[in-house]
């Protein structure tokens, strides 16, 4: 056995009455690429917020080569040789790519009170030309690159000074095929030089193939720590479930539910520099899939059908012609909108989960003198926080406190109270665990059957080919292809269609 | 976060009595005896905070209301001349078209609330000073004879009861909150979120525009310095009731009822101790500053500006 790098021991941490972290003890090793698994809320990124200085320890240690480490802040952490890739943007705005890298760190190009920009450029330029990333200048505005490549940059920030452990919390998600082989090409390198990777990932079949080492934690509770290769999806599910699953949690059926009926008709949408000349056709009973690169505009066909696009040409329109050009009237009309930037537009964040759920519904709540009662909108938050189980200790609860998963389960929570015909789902199962990925399935398989239609937005193949009736791929801001449910589809297929 | 909440819903309701005795006490309870005196600051700032309550809650600030009462009790001084009804309803809208304004350049212009209503109580202000430049602008005689405190009383209970059943029971609250707490996922729930902000301070406006006749009932006259300060009393009242200054999902309707009278009871008893007027703003800007240092909902806020 290798060498001891990390010991966590007796770890807790809580928020108010939840125990986020609950005395969690074990070793991570030197020259290892280690798995953290669990479910939404289970603490992984907890664990490592603590260990990378974003949140205070309540008790216990972290042991780092045989000593105490308790870091304050970030720049702290990377003092002690520690450093994180971050789930969502990392980076800063407004500032260019080497200040971003020296983010912290800008003593070392200071003399007298003064930042020697060109050194700093230099060096920085130097670093990306060794990680192969010379198409990115040092001097360049951040702001400039898209997000892939500034989790490029984020790379770089944190590794050049090769940190004794890199935490790379659930960063893949975020990235296209590329840019995750050029990630996985550092953690290899990181892992060879003897230094340590903390990887966070909902993707399991990923989890088997990148990592050493796996540890699962379930609802803040270490339940075991297993090496990569012993095990397979299945034993990892169980491990994090707690039970068996159904190894097949996608539809089976095949086209059943469509009708002919056309629900809604999407004519030569345009928006200018991500949508050209877009048509389509929605049915009752279909999940039409959409897929394609990030960028390539799939994602402003949500916010298009949804009358949320800015400066948007072209129509939509329902099936007794009315037009859909605005937010309220897509709602009014039955039209729901779960957007894949969840905490900014999906939920708002520092609201209880009632009021959340209630929001759209508040029509229907008001009695005929127009007034709201509590008790309505109490009943009926409660109603669909309880049909979606959303883990909670009541509808009071801010949402901010939740887990990504349970807040995807609010916004669903609400667009079913709001009883939708037309549910368009951006990146429904983003950054979401198999259980409640699982329980996503299930609903959208209850919806069509109930004559419902479904749009769906996702990046992640292996959901599009499971669960929709057709899948339109998007390519530079138009329809590269349509390909209809069969068995015979597989990820190459779509991928062909998309670069 | 938790004991922050209770604090918060605590400590004004707490001070106010503790203050309100402690000034009995040294004012050998003076305060009691002349209670109309010290309640009649109070309507005209609970009016106008009332709608302020509304525009903080949904995450913007106002500091024109000073100036709008000022206009709005010269438009009720002349108008009175002619007809009371009309005097009041010229006040109203006075207060309404200026709110109006507010809202087009903070809504349709996108500069933030707080500079478009700086920008605005100046150059009312300006107009004010110039109206009254030779001499304040008198009412009708018949004006100082609705100055009973049964009018005042009984409007300022209809008028806040009112706003606090339409904050509380409908839609217009939830939104306003829902706003405050996060405006682009407001706007994809479906709130016509521009819509509503031109509207609250066309609403804010015009609820200080009717203040404005019961400011001039008082003396029956407007002089440059009318309504001046109003608009810092508004906010020190609402911060001194535990108003979170982001607004958001944690406002109070009571922040209105007990912030306003906290700052009247602050206000006529430091008056009573016959404390200067330079020092009795020394205090009230310590007060102020204290208030919202414990009250700021930092959570909330992502970014300190």
């Amino acid at each position: 056995m290798s060498e001891v790098r990390l010991q966590v021991e007796h770890l807790c941490k809580s928020f108010g009455i939840t125990k986020a972290v609950a005395d969690v003890s074990f070793n991570i090793n030197k020259g290892e690429v280690h798995a953290l698994i669990g479910e939404n809320g289970s603490g992984k990124s907890t664990l490592t917020n603590m260990l990378t200085g974003i949140y205070t320890i309540d008790s216990g240690k972290f042991i780092l080569d045989g000593k105490e480490v308790n870091p304050k802040n970030q720049v702290d952490a990377n003092n002690e040789g520690i450093s994180i890739i971050v789930q969502e943007l990392g980076t800063l705005s407004g500032l260019t790519v080497a200040e971003n890298i020296f983010l912290g760190h800008e003593d070392k190009f200071t003399k007298f009170g003064i930042k020697n920009t060109n050194l700093m450029n230099k060096i920085a330029t130097d670093l990306l030309k060794k990680y192969g990333f010379e198409r990115i200048k040092a001097g360049e505005i951040i702001d400039h690159y898209n997000f892939e490549d500034r989790k490029l940059i984020e790379i770089v920030k944190a590794t050049y000074f090769d940190p004794k452990i890199v935490v790379i919390d659930e960063t893949t998600t975020a990235l296209s095929n590329e840019g995750r082989h050029e990630l996985y090409k550092h953690m290899e390198r990181i892992k060879k030089s003897g230094n340590t990777v903390i990887f966070i990932s909902h993707d399991l079949p990923e989890i088997l193939e990148k990592s050493d080492t796996i540890t699962v934690l379930r609802d803040g509770v270490y339940i075991d720590t297993v090496l990569s290769k012993d095990m397979d999806e299945e034993g990892l599910r169980k491990l994090m479930v707690g039970r068996e699953l159904e190894g097949d949690y996608y539809r089976k059926d095949y086209g059943d539910s469509v009708r002919d009926e056309v629900v809604l008709s999407v004519k030569k949408v345009s928006v200018p520099g991500i949508l050209n000349d877009v048509s389509f056709e929605l049915h009752r009973g279909e999940i039409l899939g959409f897929g394609g690169l990030s960028e390539s505009g799939m994602h402003e066909i949500g916010k298009a059908v949804f009358g949320a696009s800015y400066d948007r040409s072209g129509s939509v329109v329902l099936a007794d012609g009315t037009q859909i050009n605005d937010i309220p009237t897509a709602i009014a009309n039955s039209i729901a909108y779960t957007s894949k930037d969840r905490d900014n537009e999906s939920v708002v964040m520092n609201q209880s989960i009632g009021d959340n759920i209630c929001l759209p519904s508040l029509d229907k709540l008001t009695s005929k003198w127009k007034f709201l009662s509590d008790r309505a909108m109490n009943d009926f938050a409660n109603e669909y926080a309880k049909k979606m189980s959303v883990k909670m200790v009541n509808t009071e609860q801010f949402v901010s406190d939740l887990s990504g998963g349970n807040k995807q389960k609010v916004v669903l929570a609400r667009w079913i109270g709001k009883d939708s015909d037309i549910v368009v789902l951006d990146s429904p199962t983003r950054g979401i665990d198999i259980k409640v990925k699982q329980d996503i399935y299930n609903l959208m398989n209850h919806m069509i059957k109930n004559g419902k239609s479904i749009i769906m937005i996702s990046e992640e193949l292996m959901e599009l080919i499971g669960m929709c009736d057709r899948i339109i791929i998007m390519k530079d801001g138009k329809i590269s292809g349509e390909i209809d449910r069969s068995v015979e589809i597989g990820e190459n297929t779509l991928i062909s269609m998309m670069v | 976060m938790n004991k922050n909440n209770i604090l918060r819903a605590v400590l004004p309701i707490a001070g106010l009595f503790v203050i309100f005795i402690i000034f009995n006490i040294f004012t050998n309870w003076r305060m009691v005896s002349n209670l109309p005196l010290v309640l009649s600051q109070a309507y005209v700032v609970m009016i106008s905070a009332t709608g302020v309550f509304f525009i903080m809650t949904m995450g913007g600030l106002d500091f024109s209301q000073g100036s709008i009462l000022g206009i709005s009790s010269i438009a009720v001084c002349i108008l009175s001349k002619y007809n009371i009804p009309l005097a009041i309803l010229g006040g109203v809208c006075t207060g309404a078209i200026i709110g109006g304004i507010n809202g087009y350049f903070y809504v349709n212009r996108k500069i933030q609330s707080f500079i478009v209503t700086i920008c605005t109580m100046f150059l009312l202000r300006g107009v004010i000073r110039y109206l009254t430049t030779n001499a304040p602008v008198a009412g009708s005689a018949a004006l100082v004879n609705f100055d009973t405190i049964e009018l005042k009383v009984g409007i300022t209970v209809i008028i806040v009861l009112t706003a606090f059943v339409i904050f509380r029971f409908t839609k217009f609250g939830k939104y306003l909150k829902a706003i405050g707490a996060g405006e682009k996922a407001a706007i994809f729930a479906g709130i016509r979120t521009d819509n509503m902000k031109f509207l609250v301070y066309v609403l804010a406006g015009a609820m200080t525009g009717f203040a404005a006749f019961i400011n001039v009932i008082k003396v029956g006259s407007v002089t440059s310095s009318g309504g001046s300060q109003l608009e810092t009393q508004i906010l020190i009242a609402l911060v001194l009731g535990g108003m979170p200054i982001s607004g958001g999902a944690k406002v109070r309707f009571e922040n209105i009822i007990i912030g306003s009278l906290l700052y009247i009871v602050l206000n006529s008893g430091l008056t009573m101790m016959g404390f200067s007027t330079q020092m009795m703003q020394l205090i009230q800007g310590v007060v102020f500053l204290i208030f919202v240092a414990v009250f700021a909902d930092r959570k909330s806020i992502q970014v300190i500006k």
